[in-house]
C-alpha cells in the first residue's frame, strides 16, 4: 500500500469539495448558512451510514446492491411488528433492525458458502428483500408513530441534527477500524488479492460474512431513522440508495476492484454530491440539470484520479 | 345461491343499520353513496369546519410579486406536464407571479421530500405539490407553513394539517354522474350494461361503481346492469374478459363501463376487433394518449377523466388568492380566474368541478 497515494486522491478531492463550496456560496447567500449545512447533514445520514458498510464491500472487491431493498424491508417489518403484532415500540424497532442485520448475514453466507459472485447474490436478494417487504406490507402503509419516535429523524442534541451524530460517531469509528485494525489490513488484503490473502492465514471468509452483515445492520440503522423522519412506512422506502451509496463511495477514490480506499474519502464523496446536489437547487438549477452536473464531477473526479494513478504506476 | 347472498345481504344491511346499504352492482362497496342531483345542481355543501394549517407569521403578500415553485410527484410524464402547463398559464394571467416547477423525475417520497426542503431554505414564498405519500410528506410541508410559505395541493392530497389548501380533481359521485349521464346518451335509456374492473375490493373502484348504482338508480331507472367482471389492472386479461361479455350478452349488452385506464382502452379494442363498433358504446375512465385510436375511428365517443391543464390552474390561482388574504378559512367559495367561482368542500378542499368529458373535437389537445 503506497499511503502517498491514497492521500494524493483525498487531496484533490478535499480541494474539490473546497472549491464546489466557494462556488456554491458564491452563487447562493443562502447555501453556506449553518441552518442550511446542519439541514443537509440530516439529509444525507441515511445515504452516509450504508456508504460507510459499502466502502468496506467494495475494498474486499465485492458489491451490496441489496441494501435499499434491506431498508425498505426493515422499514416495513417495524411498522408490522409495532402495528399488527402489537410489540412495543422500541422491542419493535430492535427486532426490525435484527432482521435488517440477518438480511445482511444471509447475503454474506450465500457469497462466501456458495461462492456465488457479490454481484449476482446481492442482486438476487435486491429483488427478494424487496419482494418481501411489498408482499408482507400488501402495499398498505403504517402511521401513527407515537411523537417521542420522531427524535430519531427530526430531533436535535446540541443544536445539531440527531442522525448527523450517529454518522459522525459510525463515521469514526468505521475510519479506525479499516485503517487501523488487523481487521481493517485483512480487509485491504482480501480485495487486493484474495487467494494470497487465503495463504498468509487471513480468514478471508469470516472477514466478508462480518462485513456483509454489517452492511445489514447499517441498511437497518438507516431505515429507523428514515421511518421517524418521514413519519411513514412504505414498501418502496430506498428504492435506488444502493447506487446512491456506490457513487459517493467510487467518488470517494474506492477502487471498484478492490483493495483499495478510505473512509475519509467516503466521507469526502459523500459531501462533495450532497453540496453539489443542494447548492445548485438553490442556485437555481432544476433537477435535471443538477443529475448532469454530479454525472459530470463523478467522471471528471476517476478520470483524474486514473491519470494520477498512471503517471505513478508508469 | 343468489338467494341466499341476497338474504345474507338484507341481514347484514339489517345488522349494520339502515345508513349502510350495500351496492345495488357488484363490485360498489358498502359505503353510503351520495348521488348527484340528475340535472347537476351542485349539492350542498355539508358545513365542515376549516382544518388546514396555518402558515406561521407569513409576510404581506397582498398584490405583491411573488416566487412559487411546483414539486409534482414526478416530471417528465404527460400529466404533470399538463398541470404544469396550467400552472404557468395562471402564472403569466397574474402577471404577479414568478411559477417555475421541479421535482423528482421518479415518483419517489425521499427526494420529493428534499425537493422540497431545498426550496424552503432558498426562500419562496409559495409551495404547489402533488404529494407521493400523504403522511411521508407532512412533515416538510409543516416546516414550511412555519417558515410562513403558502401551500396548496394538488391531484394528492397530504393530511390536511400539513398544507392550506387542497384542489380535488374530482369527487366519486361527480364521476358517477358523468360516466352513467354519457352511457344514457350513447347507450339509450334502457340500455343493458356491464362493468370491467380493477378488482372488486379496489377502493377507488368500488367507490365509484357504488356511487354509479346509485346514481343511475335514481336518474337513469331503465338502465339494466349485466355483470361486472375482475379484470386486475391488466391489458390482456381486461381485452379478454370485455370478449367474454360481448359473446355472453350478444344483442342485450349495449354498453360497456371501464372503470380504469387499463380497461377502458382494452374494452374499447374488444369492441372493435368483435366488429360492433356503434352497437357497443364504451365509456369510462382513461387517459387522452390511449384512447386517441378508438376516438378518432368514432368507436369510442366519451372518455371521462378531469383537465389537468385546469387543475393546475386552479391550483395557482387558490395558492394567488391565500397569498392575497382573499381566500380566508371558512370561505364557502374562491374565484379562480377564467374557471369561475370554485366550491370549497370538506373543510379544506376546493372541488375543480363537474369532470372532464374528451371527446373527438377536443381529444387532440391533450397529450398525456
Amino acid at each position: 500500500m503506497t499511503a502517498a497515494k491514497l492521500f494524493r486522491h483525498e487531496t484533490i478531492l478535499a480541494a474539490l469539495t473546497v472549491i464546489a463550496m466557494i462556488v456554491l456560496a458564491s452563487l447562493s447567500d443562502k447555501f453556506f448558512t449553518a441552518e442550511n449545512l446542519l439541514n443537509q447533514g440530516r439529509l444525507m445520514a441515511e445515504v452516509g451510514l450504508i456508504s460507510l458498510a459499502m466502502t468496506f464491500v467494495i475494498v474486499t472487491g465485492g458489491i451490496d446492491l441489496s441494501v435499499g431493498s434491506i431498508l425498505g424491508l426493515t422499514a416495513i417489518l417495524l411498522g408490522v411488528f409495532w402495528k399488527n403484532l402489537g410489540l412495543p415500540l422500541p422491542a419493535a424497532i430492535l427486532l426490525a433492525m435484527v432482521c435488517g442485520t440477518f438480511a445482511g448475514f444471509v447475503n454474506g453466507l450465500i457469497i462466501t458458502r456458495f461462492s456465488v459472485p457479490p454481484l449476482i447474490a446481492t442482486l438476487a436478494t435486491l429483488a427478494l428483500y424487496r419482494g418481501l417487504a411489498e408482499g408482507i406490507s400488501e402495499a398498505r402503509s403504517v402511521r401513527g408513530y407515537p411523537e417521542w419516535f420522531f427524535f430519531f429523524g427530526q430531533g436535535e442534541v446540541l443544536g445539531v441534527p440527531f442522525q448527523l451524530w450517529v454518522l459522525g460517531i459510525a463515521t469514526a469509528i468505521a475510519a479506525v477500524i479499516l485503517g487501523l485494525t488487523p481487521f481493517g489490513r485483512a480487509t485491504y488484503a482480501t480485495g487486493a488479492n484474495e487467494v494470497a490473502a487465503r495463504f498468509s492465514g487471513i480468514r478471508v471468509n469470516a472477514a466478508k460474512l462480518w462485513i456483509y452483515t454489517a452492511s445489514g445492520f447499517c441498511a437497518a440503522l438507516a431505515a429507523v431513522i428514515f421511518v421517524s423522519r418521514v413519519t411513514t412506512t412504505r414498501s418502496d422506502m430506498g428504492t435506488g440508495l444502493e447506487l446512491d451509496a456506490i457513487t459517493a463511495v467510487v467518488l470517494g477514490g474506492t477502487s471498484i476492484f478492490g483493495g483499495r480506499g478510505t473512509i475519509i474519502g467516503t466521507a469526502l464523496g459523500l459531501i462533495l454530491i450532497q453540496a453539489l446536489k443542494n447548492g445548485l437547487a438553490l442556485s437555481g438549477v432544476k433537477g435535471d440539470g443538477t443529475i448532469v452536473v454530479i454525472g459530470l464531477v463523478l467522471i471528471g473526479a476517476i478520470l483524474v484520479g486514473a491519470l494520477f494513478d498512471r503517471n505513478r504506476g508508469g | 345461491m343468489k338467494k341466499l347472498t341476497l338474504a345474507a345481504i338484507v341481514g347484514l344491511g339489517l345488522m349494520s343499520g339502515s345508513a349502510l346499504a350495500a351496492s345495488a352492482w357488484t363490485g360498489g362497496d358498502d359505503l353510503p353513496t351520495s348521488p348527484l342531483a340528475c340535472d347537476g345542481t351542485p349539492a350542498a355543501a355539508v358545513a365542515k369546519p376549516y382544518d388546514g394549517g396555518v402558515p406561521t407569521n407569513p409576510p404581506d403578500r397582498k398584490g405583491k410579486k411573488i416566487t412559487v415553485v411546483d414539486v409534482p410527484k414526478l416530471i417528465g410524464i404527460g400529466y404533470f406536464n399538463a398541470t404544469s402547463k396550467g400552472i404557468a398559464g395562471a402564472a403569466a394571467e397574474l402577471g404577479n407571479v414568478d411559477a417555475k416547477t421541479d421535482g423528482p423525475t421518479k415518483a419517489n417520497i425521499d427526494e420529493q421530500i428534499t425537493f422540497i426542503d431545498n426550496y424552503i431554505t432558498s426562500g419562496v414564498d409559495g409551495i404547489l405539490f402533488a404529494a407521493n405519500d400523504p403522511v411521508a410528506i407532512a412533515p416538510v410541508l409543516k416546516k414550511a407553513l412555519e417558515k410562513g410559505i403558502n401551500v396548496v395541493g394538488y391531484d394528492a392530497n397530504s393530511t390536511p394539517d400539513a398544507r392550506q389548501w387542497f384542489v380535488n380533481q374530482a369527487q366519486f359521485n361527480g364521476i358517477a354522474k358523468s360516466l352513467v349521464d354519457n352511457m344514457a346518451k350513447e347507450a339509450g335509456e334502457d340500455a343493458g350494461v356491464a362493468i370491467v374492473t380493477s378488482t372488486f375490493t379496489t377502493p377507488n373502484q368500488a367507490r365509484w361503481i357504488a356511487e354509479m348504482a346509485a346514481y343511475a338508480a335514481q336518474c337513469h331507472p331503465k338502465m339494466k346492469w349485466l355483470e361486472t367482471v375482475e379484470a386486475q389492472e391488466d391489458n390482456n386479461l381486461s381485452f379478454n374478459q370485455a370478449t367474454t361479455l360481448i359473446n355472453k350478452y350478444g344483442d342485450d349488452l349495449k354498453g360497456i363501463f371501464g372503470m380504469t385506464s387499463v380497461a377502458t382502452p382494452a374494452s374499447a379494442e374488444a369492441v372493435t376487433q368483435a366488429g360492433k363498433c356503434g352497437k357497443i358504446a364504451v365509456v369510462g375512465l382513461a387517459t387522452p394518449n390511449a384512447m386517441k385510436p378508438y376516438v378518432e375511428k368514432d368507436c369510442v365517443k366519451s372518455v371521462v377523466l378531469w383537465n389537468p391543464v385546469d387543475l393546475g390552474y386552479a391550483a395557482m390561482q387558490v395558492l394567488r388568492a391565500v397569498a392575497d388574504g382573499t381566500l380566508q378559512p371558512g370561505a364557502t367559495s374562491v374565484k379562480a380566474g377564467k374557471l369561475g367561482d370554485l366550491q370549497v368542500i370538506n373543510g379544506s378542499e376546493i372541488l375543480l368541478g363537474s369532470p372532464y368529458t374528451f371527446t373527438k373535437e377536443n381529444i387532440g389537445q391533450f397529450d398525456f
